[in-house]
């Protein structure tokens, strides 16, 4: 019953692997049906990369042995972090053989952007790409937004044991992790639910507007997950609807909202909502900068009619804040102030448990509560202050990792940043990509003026900004600790 | 099934960690959110930091939807009151540890029952039931009847002088009045074959009816010693149970180095000869006549002492020893030490609830939890894999056996031609982690 274990359980890894691959070899059947009915070439391409990602999972599941089927802490960590870079490697095999290939590091860039619903892509005339290729990277986002180790803790039953639950514990982002259910599985099952509820619902709504229904899948898959691919070169404003906007400005606030917190909503606690610190911080937030955007428009002289101080700059914080990375037309034109204002979005992005990217606005809490009582404990040392989260007394350990979190992360955008201009890549540019991969916003680097798109940035370049997509997706700490000693030796 | 378990001291989260292991929706209340953290970051579960006696923090924990509300702070009035509340609250069966006897008694029960606790858990008094069954059975290790004892598990550990050893199993198996279902060597348990042999220094454990149960004491070369003068170490509380409940039977001597504790030992044992001194010193064992008792019990706060005196006493003539080991590590390591038995509060008492969990889903459940192996009492349903035929040729896994079945209310053996048929009560063997492969067999 008590077994020590010390070395990392490899086989059972491998096998776990295995498994995944299979599942996303199912999910690369549904861009090539696609291909089929737009009678594309592509379909082939699909059709060998899902047989080799078949291949390889079905080798691995089947072909290694594993003695036993404990998986600790650091299985957890390790398993988590390989699968996201394992479905992005096979998740770019479409990418290289398809009618229009791209070279192994765009490629490998765009498909970990995918998954990470970073949404920084490196297409640059998307209507060049196969509907299949446009389809596969939407639906990548919309796997990695909820995801991949929570699907298939829904659907695997092998991983309903502690194994599991570390791989949850690894994954899923927020300071705490609030289980719904008492099994993983179940948690899973009702967090998955909940998403392809608000997808197919989301989905419905834009095939009533001028989109196609082929747009609208894309749409709703990149958008519930804050991903923000598009299937098109200008993105949303191509469409020219204020329906469109409406909507999925609607569906990017809740793709930013706690799925835990939706689900107790939805079934029968309408109350929790208000009950909740950071939901009522995050429409807060949204209204104040709401009103800081109008000012800094209308003052610039950029107001042109009604829309562009109600509909498009609320579209613009809501998809920054997402981390979604959708921009309207003349959002450029806004000035610096509101760029800024960007700035501080990006950063701290929306709830926890949701699929948006960024530090979390539960973490801001922490940092403003915990800065409030230093300050008056200046006057008063002896005063014994709680860190109070929803009315509940946060511990000071968790307050500590909540601090270390936020340090890591700014140092994490500096080093990418500097390392990045190594590569002759301009000051702004490099820092500004550093930081939206980190937060997995995406927003292009055109915003700052540096080309149309991520293509411009050298291989190198894209390679450590998928690392970074990486890290910040997995927030911080379950990849970091892969590259320390401690985590490999006995 | 959901279960709900308030309290996580040591019998809770144990019961916790190997309720999730059994794929049971557990969700563990407690006050202090430090001790469920670990839980909550390790163990397939959920937790819930609030009192157990709150009607909020039990609501939020849903205990209208659960099957079992297992109450086991350490305190007695709040176990029996957050069970109250939670069969208020819609709680299907409730289960409250508790720490005085008189609440036991048949007439008691219906207060019980009025008030919403449906069963009582009183590890003290079950600790001191097995001191009492291990003393009246000097010869076994373990002794554990299934089903009213139709089928008895013995737990033997063999030496030279016995028989059996140096034979293989297949040579026994003309007899017929026994199976051996598990051997376990140094630290491992093995599932036996038909080639494998007994040898000397292992635990054999033993599968049989009521009556071929003297059969083992010729074949294990053991005598039965009529156990008469034991010397307790350690006045806890077991102790105190231990000679109320034993009465007359034994003539007990209590050693305790704490002045007040041997005053109120006095009182409470009024049978117990009370000794005050420190049983680690040898000169007190001397004087109080160890050389002369039949049994030692080590019953102190300290499993490590309980150990080491164990084996003092055995060197200075115990004839059998008992000790209390708490931390479950060092289970393994005592059975190896040659001390007679091993009680544990916590597995006894989850040992007692997975019975509660056996009546409340009678299709399966695990009944038994030894170190590292696993006997569970299954129902074949119909049409299962493991009615399709004689037990020879079912090609079972290697890491379980059969030992035994209950058909129609009376306890078999089985052999490799028994047919077992739906609805036959069986007795699985299987090592840790197996069970799961065991139950898809029966369903």
């Amino acid at each position: 019953m008590f077994r020590y274990q010390l070395t990392i359980n490899f086989p059972m890894l491998m096998r776990v692997v295995g498994w995944l691959l299979v599942i996303e070899a199912i999910f690369m059947l549904m861009p090539m049906v696609t291909c089929l009915i737009y009678d594309e070439s592509d379909f082939k391409a699909f059709l060998i990369s899902a047989g080799i990602t078949a291949g390889t999972g079905l080798l691995m599941t089947f072909g290694i042995r594993s003695h036993h089927t404990d998986m600790g802490k650091r299985e957890g960590f390790l398993l988590t972090a390989l699968v996201w870079v394992v479905f992005s490697a096979f998740g770019m095999i479409p990418f290289l053989i398809c009618r229009t290939p791209m070279s192994l590091s765009d490629a490998f860039f765009e498909s970990m952007s995918g998954f990470t619903t970073t949404g920084a892509s490196i297409l640059q005339e998307i209507g060049h790409f196969s509907h299949g290729i446009l389809l596969w990277r939407c639906l990548m986002q919309w796997i990695g937004g909820m995801g991949i180790i929570l699907f298939t803790l829904a659907v695997v039953p092998m991983l309903n044991s502690s194994g599991g639950m570390q791989m949850f514990n690894a994954e899923v982002t927020g300071i705490t992790h609030e289980k719904l259910r008492p099994r993983i599985s179940q948690t899973a099952k009702s967090l998955w639910y909940m998403y392809i509820i608000l997808t197919i619902a989301l989905c419905g709504l834009l095939c009533f507007s001028p989109m196609s229904v082929f747009d609208s899948i894309c749409h709703a898959f990149s958008t519930i997950s804050t991903g923000g691919f598009s299937t098109h070169d200008d993105s949303i404003a191509a469409f020219h609807s204020t329906y469109i906007e409406i909507v999925l400005t609607v569906f990017m606030f809740l793709g930013g909202v706690n799925f835990a917190l939706l689900i107790k909503v939805v079934t029968g606690d309408p109350k929790a909502a208000w009950k909740s610190d950071v939901f009522k911080l995050y429409i807060g937030a949204i209204a104040v900068m709401m009103v800081m955007f109008v000012i800094s428009i209308i003052s610039r002289g950029e107001m042109h009619g009604i829309a562009s101080v109600t509909i498009d700059p609320l579209f613009q914080i809501v998809s920054t804040m997402t981390s979604t990375g959708y921009t309207v037309t003349n959002f450029e034109n806004w000035g610096g102030f509101v760029l800024a204002l960007v700035f501080l979005m990006m950063f701290f992005g929306a709830c926890a448990g949701s699929t948006s990217g960024g530090a979390k606005l539960d973490r801001l809490i922490f940092l403003w509560e915990n800065t409030r009582n230093e300050i008056y404990r200046c006057i008063h040392p002896n005063s014994i202050l709680p860190v109070r989260v929803n009315g509940k007394v946060m511990s000071f350990d968790l307050v500590n990792k909540v601090i270390a979190f936020l340090c890591i992360y700014v140092m994490l955008i500096m080093v990418g940043g500097i390392v990045l201009t190594a590569f002759d890549i301009p000051l702004v540019d490099a820092f500004f990509s550093s930081f939206s991969a980190i937060s997995n916003t995406g927003l292009g680097a055109g915003v700052t003026g540096y080309g149309g798109s991520y293509e411009i940035i050298p291989d190198a370049g894209k390679w450590i900004l998928a690392l970074l997509m990486l890290i910040g997706r997995l927030e911080l700490f379950t990849v970091l600790i892969l590259f320390t000693p401690g985590f490999w030796s006995k | 099934m959901k279960i709900i378990i308030a309290g996580a001291g040591e019998v809770g989260s144990h019961l916790a960690k190997l309720l999730s292991r059994e794929e049971q929706d557990i969700t563990v209340i407690d006050q202090d959110p430090g001790k469920l953290e670990n839980l909550d970051s390790n163990y397939n579960l959920m937790t819930l930091a609030g009192s157990p006696t709150s009607f909020n923090t039990l609501r939020e924990a849903r205990v209208d939807q659960c099957d079992l509300f297992i109450a086991v702070t350490p305190f007695e009035t709040s176990n029996v009151t957050s069970c109250e509340i939670a069969k208020s609250l819609g709680a299907q069966k409730t289960v409250a540890r508790i720490d005085n006897h008189e609440y036991l008694k048949d007439e008691h029960r219906d207060f019980f029952t009025r008030m919403g606790v449906n069963h009582l858990i009183y590890p003290e008094y079950l600790a001191a039931q097995e001191i009492i069954t291990a003393l009246r059975r000097t010869w076994v290790r373990n002794w554990f009847e299934l089903h009213d004892g139709e089928i008895i598990l013995v737990g033997v550990k063999v030496r030279e002088n016995a028989s059996i050893v140096g034979h293989q199993l297949k040579e026994l198996a003309s007899q017929r009045t026994f199976h051996v279902s598990a051997i376990k060597r140094r630290h491992e348990t093995i599932i036996p074959r038909g080639d494998d042999s007994i040898k000397a220094n292992d635990i054999v454990y033993f599968t049989t009816t009521r009556d071929h149960v003297d059969d083992l004491l010729t074949i294990c070369g053991k005598i039965n010693r009529n156990v008469k003068k034991v010397m307790v170490m350690g006045g806890s509380r077991i102790a105190i149970r231990f000679a109320n409940l034993a009465g007359d039977e034994f003539k007990i001597k209590i050693i305790d180095n704490d002045r007040d504790k041997c005053r109120k030992l006095a009182e409470k044992c009024p049978d117990a000869e009370i000794i005050y001194g420190d049983a680690r010193d040898n000169e007190v064992l001397r004087d109080e006549g160890i050389d002369d008792v039949d049994a030692f019990v080590a019953l102190t706060d300290s499993s490590e002492t309980n150990i080491l005196g164990c084996m003092t006493s055995r060197e200075m003539g115990a004839w059998k020893t008992i000790a209390e080991v708490e931390n479950i590590q060092f289970i393994s390591e005592a059975e190896g030490l040659n001390i007679g038995t091993i009680i544990n509060k916590k597995l006894l008492a989850s040992s007692k609830i997975f019975q509660l969990l056996l009546d409340a889903d009678s299709a399966s459940s695990k009944c038994l939890a030894l170190a590292d192996a696993e006997v569970a009492e299954i129902e074949a349903k119909p049409k299962s894999k493991i009615t399709r035929g004689p037990v020879k040729d079912l090609k079972l896994f290697r890491d379980m056996t059969i030992a035994g079945l209950i058909r129609d209310g009376h306890g078999m053996l089985v052999e490799g031609n028994t047919v077992i048929e739906p609805g036959d009560h069986v007795v699985v063997f299987c090592l840790s982690g197996a069970i799961h492969k065991v139950e898809k067999l029966f369903n």
